[in-house]
């Protein structure tokens, strides 16, 4: 396996060398609910550089960079777009349950866990083995599941149950849920901060973060809950993970939070219903559904930088910037 | 709302009571829907502002509201019923009102005479010169939840029948503080 895929980069990198140059500027995908595509925007200039059609509703993204993919859920087509982040064109379309929401790939790019809302599953995917386009396997787990998020050593992934106001910790490989954590009402959007051990749960209806401990895998317990602004739907991490960064739709605004003290720094205002929000280098970027755009902001100040826009209802649920590794 | 709406809310009922009997087992659900409208008006910002802060003047400007009352005020959390001309009715909950930034949202957990569900509303004056835009828009849901929604409680009925709602309230404001 492993030689083969060392042949297989080597090949790509010496047609690299004489084709065109490979860009390798780190690019967001925003998913584009109203309009059915992804906005390919490269990170460094801030231009658009595709919009590529994908199936119906697209909402869920992750941008695998040791995958060179990005993928895609369509919750009204029922599949996982796959986006090869070196041609920016559709690749695969993978079936995905009967309304696929969040997702996230673990850091090896070996595993694509998508969240499937109504089967109220957790599907696994093999992304080495080409082709595959069917899930490995598929964990039940509570009602309406929505955000995912994989622990960074590929073993775990978080899946926030929804209406069941709970966290799941579910084992990769044995397919099974290992344990799991109450939490706010109604959480939705998951963040792993790997460095502290940590778990963000974003609830929507009571308005506030749950920082979950999650050092012992089998006892996930809340050591924290941030008040935030109206409707939390996204967090990101910026600034080495001193700073949270959470999107309040309702309230129209963003809250910056220090992650040592938990203690809310500022709350920056002039969004449009901002859901998915992430980090590249000193930046910040946060996509405003009502106003059909992408804001940047400087990560230490909060500062917008500049506005792009992007497809029509944009969402960008879930960690949408990354860049293919050389 | 005018006959049309009425219409939709008729539809409803009888489009809930089929859902009822044939809920799909796995239904996947409807996308967030959106409508933006604006209006220039020919007033300075803190004048318009002044005349429609208040959230139960809406029967004031909007052409078919007949009453608007709201128990708390500005207040967050103060409820406002409104009543249509026609009848319908629409229970909104004011979710937050800032004088600084001459703007308040709502929301409507069903849109009573409206086919929609999930309904949140925000209406901001901003000042253009001498002038002011009325910027009104609001995010929903469609009223059918389920997946095959007749055409009545669609995304498209959905989407027409709040823009409707925007559009003419507007138009009237408009009118009601220029003057005209």
């Amino acid at each position: 396996m492993a030689p083969r895929l060392l042949a297989a980069s080597t090949a790509v990198l010496l047609v690299g060398s004489f084709a065109a140059p490979a860009p390798c500027a780190p690019w967001a995908y925003i998913t584009n609910q109203g309009s059915h595509d992804v906005s390919v925007i490269d990170v460094a200039t801030q231009r658009v550089v595709a919009t590529v059609p994908v199936g119906k509703a697209p909402a869920g993204v992750v941008a695998s960079s040791a995958a060179g993919r990005a993928y895609v859920s369509n919750p009204d087509s029922r599949t996982i777009s796959v986006i090869d982040m070196r041609t920016q064109a559709v690749v695969d379309t993978l079936p995905a349950g009967e309304g696929p929401v969040g997702l996230d790939a673990a850091a090896d790019g070996s595993r694509l866990l998508v969240a499937d809302w109504y089967a109220k599953r957790l599907l696994v995917y093999d992304l080495r083995n080409a082709g595959a386009a069917r899930p490995v396997a598929s964990v039940a787990v509570g009602r309406a599941p929505a955000g995912v998020a994989v622990h960074a050593q590929g073993t775990l992934a978080y899946v926030a149950e929804r209406d069941d106001d709970s966290v799941a910790v579910v084992d990769i490989a044995a397919a099974r849920v290992r344990a799991r954590v109450r939490v706010g009402s109604h959480p939705f959007a998951l963040l792993h901060d790997a460095a502290q051990e940590r778990l963000y749960a974003l609830n929507v209806q009571s308005d506030d973060v749950s920082v979950i401990d999650t050092r012992d895998a089998d006892r996930p317990r809340v050591v924290g809950t941030v008040k935030v602004g109206k409707a939390p739907y996204g967090a990101a991490l910026a600034q080495g993970g001193r700073l949270l960064y959470v999107t309040n739709q309702h309230d129209d605004t963003v809250s910056v939070i220090d992650t040592q003290t938990l203690q809310p720094l500022r709350t920056l205002t002039g969004f449009g219903y901002p859901e998915g929000v992430a980090t590249s280098g000193d930046q910040v970027w946060v996509v405003n559904w009502m106003d059909d755009n992408v804001a940047v902001l400087d990560a230490a100040s909060g500062r917008r930088l500049a506005t792009i826009a992007t497809g029509r209802n944009s969402r960008g649920f879930g960690a949408f910037i990354g860049a293919p590794l050389p | 709302m005018n006959p049309m709406t009425r219409r939709l809310m008729l539809g409803c009922s009888t489009a809930a009571t089929l859902a009822a009997l044939c809920l799909p087992a796995h239904a996947h659900g409807p996308t967030r829907q959106k409508v933006v409208e604006k209006i220039t008006i020919n007033a300075p910002a803190d004048v318009v502002w002044a005349r429609i802060r208040n959230f139960d003047t809406l029967k004031d400007w909007h052409p078919a509201v007949a009453s608007s009352p709201a128990d708390k005020g500005n207040e967050e959390g103060s409820l406002r019923k409104v009543t249509l001309k026609d009848g319908g009715t629409l229970l909104e909950t004011l979710e937050s009102h800032n004088d600084a930034q001459k703007k308040y949202s709502y929301r409507a957990k069903d849109g009573g005479a409206l086919p929609v569900t999930n309904y949140t509303s925000t209406i901001q004056v901003t000042a253009d010169g001498n002038a002011s835009v009325v910027e009104w828009r609001g995010a929903f849901y469609r009223g059918f939840p389920n997946n095959d929604p007749p055409p009545d409680r669609n995304d498209e009925a959905a989407v027409k029948a709040v823009t409707a709602v925007y559009t003419s309230g507007l138009q009237n404001m408009k009118k009601w503080i220029e003057g005209k």
